[in-house]
């Protein structure tokens, strides 16, 4: 297992401060690339300068409440770009829908109806929004990220 | 800041991956971009606030990708002297953009033949048409002879169609191995073969790159832009022996009891055409006899066989049976087998009497 560290102070720059809402927010994307290093296979995360379908990707979300008060019914919703399928979140929280946004769940909740009727479970694939739900609220000047990887249909 | 979230790479994400590639063979087109967008909707105080959006954009890179595989995984039967000696390969541009596909076919000098044994002779006029009716069989005339595949599209399949002709002489078995290379090339102008296409070199740019993803075909390297494939012809000639016996039938004192060679008697001749095995069929094989001078062909009348055609041999006599035809002109029998398998053999027989 292995702990990926981002560049995160250039992504929440001061800049944003000057935005007129009180959550700040980015959402950035990096390429997975295995290269080889000292002989050895090493995954690292890169720019995503040179992109070819089925690259792994892995996105990003940055929050921060820059306000006073804490921010309660925290929703963040990220709709899959059409080019890529997704592929899975860390985050406990997360729940997804392959509908279009009509409703939600984890995926292995979600059951697909094909066109000749039959039903399967969904796959990543058909995941249409990735959606967070935050229980408790943010306080105020408390950030977090939320991630979730997609590979290049 | 505190991070709520740490990255996993987890090996449930790796199995994601395996069963989302199977839609990848071309993929998103080469220069889509791509565009993700996330919302934040929350409450400030229990009062909803305006929704705060993010988002960030990348390109998708040209990937050249391509295969070649020989149709059918078996060598092609030939013919020594055969002119149209067809091999077909299937071209597939799994690029994710359409491109051309510049041809070319080579022989193999010696080594082995990629259906077993080892190249021993060359094929001659090494030709390349593409399938122009979709057919998927070389049909003369209609599939043009073409030095590339014009706009193939991303996960489009290609019939190709490597035509050669094989010299007179050869013997069964012997093999002419031959390959077929495709080299991606720019698409996008029909009727037309694209420019070369290399790799972005240097540092990647924000627009579209190009990378080569291709394998290693059996006359390439891998991501080279370049894909290869190989063939053979096996010969599969007819190898015709010929023996040629007499009988007496009867003679004018005897009759049909021990008949001697005196003249008047009635001698069958039996020309046996034997086809050794493993080989091909023989077809339309002529056999002409001119008649000795001191005989005469027995044409009609009591003990006449006229001539019988397509006969069998038993142990190396010849079997009374076989089907009337051929014809007798100038003192010469003849007659045409219309086919000796291998390992047969196939007579002609016809009777005379001595003067």
């Amino acid at each position: 297992m292995k702990r990926l560290v981002f560049a995160l102070a250039a992504l929440l720059s001061p800049a944003l401060a000057h935005a007129a809402n009180d959550v700040a927010l980015t959402s950035a994307v990096f390429v997975e690339k295995t290269v080889l290093a000292n002989g050895q296979q090493k995954i690292v995360l890169e720019e995503p300068s040179l992109v070819v379908p089925g690259d792994k990707l892995v996105f990003v979300l940055n929050y921060r409440n820059r306000g006073a008060t804490p921010a309660t019914d925290f929703v963040v919703t990220n709709p899959m770009p059409g080019a890529v399928a997704f592929q899975s979140s860390p985050d406990q929280a997360a729940v997804v829908s392959i509908d279009g946004g009509r409703s939600w769940g984890t995926l292995s909740s979600l059951k697909v109806k094909e066109s000749d009727g039959t039903v399967r479970g969904a796959r990543p694939e058909d995941v249409t929004h990735v959606r967070w739900t935050f229980a408790k609220a943010i306080p105020a000047g408390q950030g977090g990220k939320l991630s979730f990887r997609g590979v290049v249909r | 800041m505190t991070s709520k979230t740490r990255l996993l790479l987890a090996a449930g994400a790796v199995a994601g991956v395996a069963g989302a590639s199977p839609a990848l063979a071309g993929g998103t087109t080469a220069g889509t971009s791509i565009t993700n967008n996330v919302t934040v909707n929350y409450q400030v105080g229990g009062v909803a606030q305006n929704a705060v959006t993010a988002s960030n954009s990348f390109t998708v890179d040209r990937k050249v990708d391509l295969t070649i595989v020989e149709t059918g995984n078996a060598t092609t039967s030939v013919s020594p002297g055969q002119t149209v000696a067809v091999t077909t390969f299937a071209v597939t541009n799994t690029s994710n953009e359409v491109l051309d596909f510049a041809l070319t076919a080579a022989q193999l000098t010696g080594g082995s033949a990629p259906h077993g044994g080892t190249d021993n002779f060359n094929v001659t006029g090494l030709a390349v048409y593409v399938d122009t009716n979709g057919n998927g069989v070389y049909n003369a005339g209609t599939d043009l002879a073409a030095t590339y595949v014009d706009e193939l599209g991303i996960d489009a399949t290609r019939t190709v169609f490597v035509v050669a002709a094989v010299p007179l002489g050869q013997a069964t078995g012997d093999k002419a191995a031959v390959s077929l290379t495709a080299t991606a090339r720019e698409g996008g102008t029909a009727t037309s073969q694209g420019a070369a296409i290399s790799q972005t070199s240097g540092a990647n740019t924000s627009g579209k790159d190009t990378v080569f993803t291709d394998g290693a075909g059996t006359d390439d390297a891998a991501r080279d832009g370049a894909f290869s494939a190989r063939d053979d012809y096996t010969v599969a000639a007819a190898s015709l022996t010929v023996a040629k016996t007499s009988t007496v039938i009867s003679d004018p004192v005897n009759g049909a009891t021990d008949p001697k060679m005196i003249p008047g008697a009635v001698v069958e001749y039996c020309i046996a055409v034997t086809n050794a095995a493993g080989g091909a069929a023989a077809s339309n094989v002529a056999i002409s006899d001119p008649l000795p001078s001191q005989t005469t062909y027995l044409a009609s009348g009591p003990g006449s066989i006229g001539i019988m055609l397509g006969g069998t041999v038993t142990g190396g006599v010849c079997n009374a049976d076989g089907a009337s035809g051929g014809s007798f002109a100038s003192n010469t029998v003849s007659g045409t087998l219309a086919s000796v398998p291998a390992g047969s053999s196939s007579t002609l027989r016809f009777r005379v009497t001595v003067n």
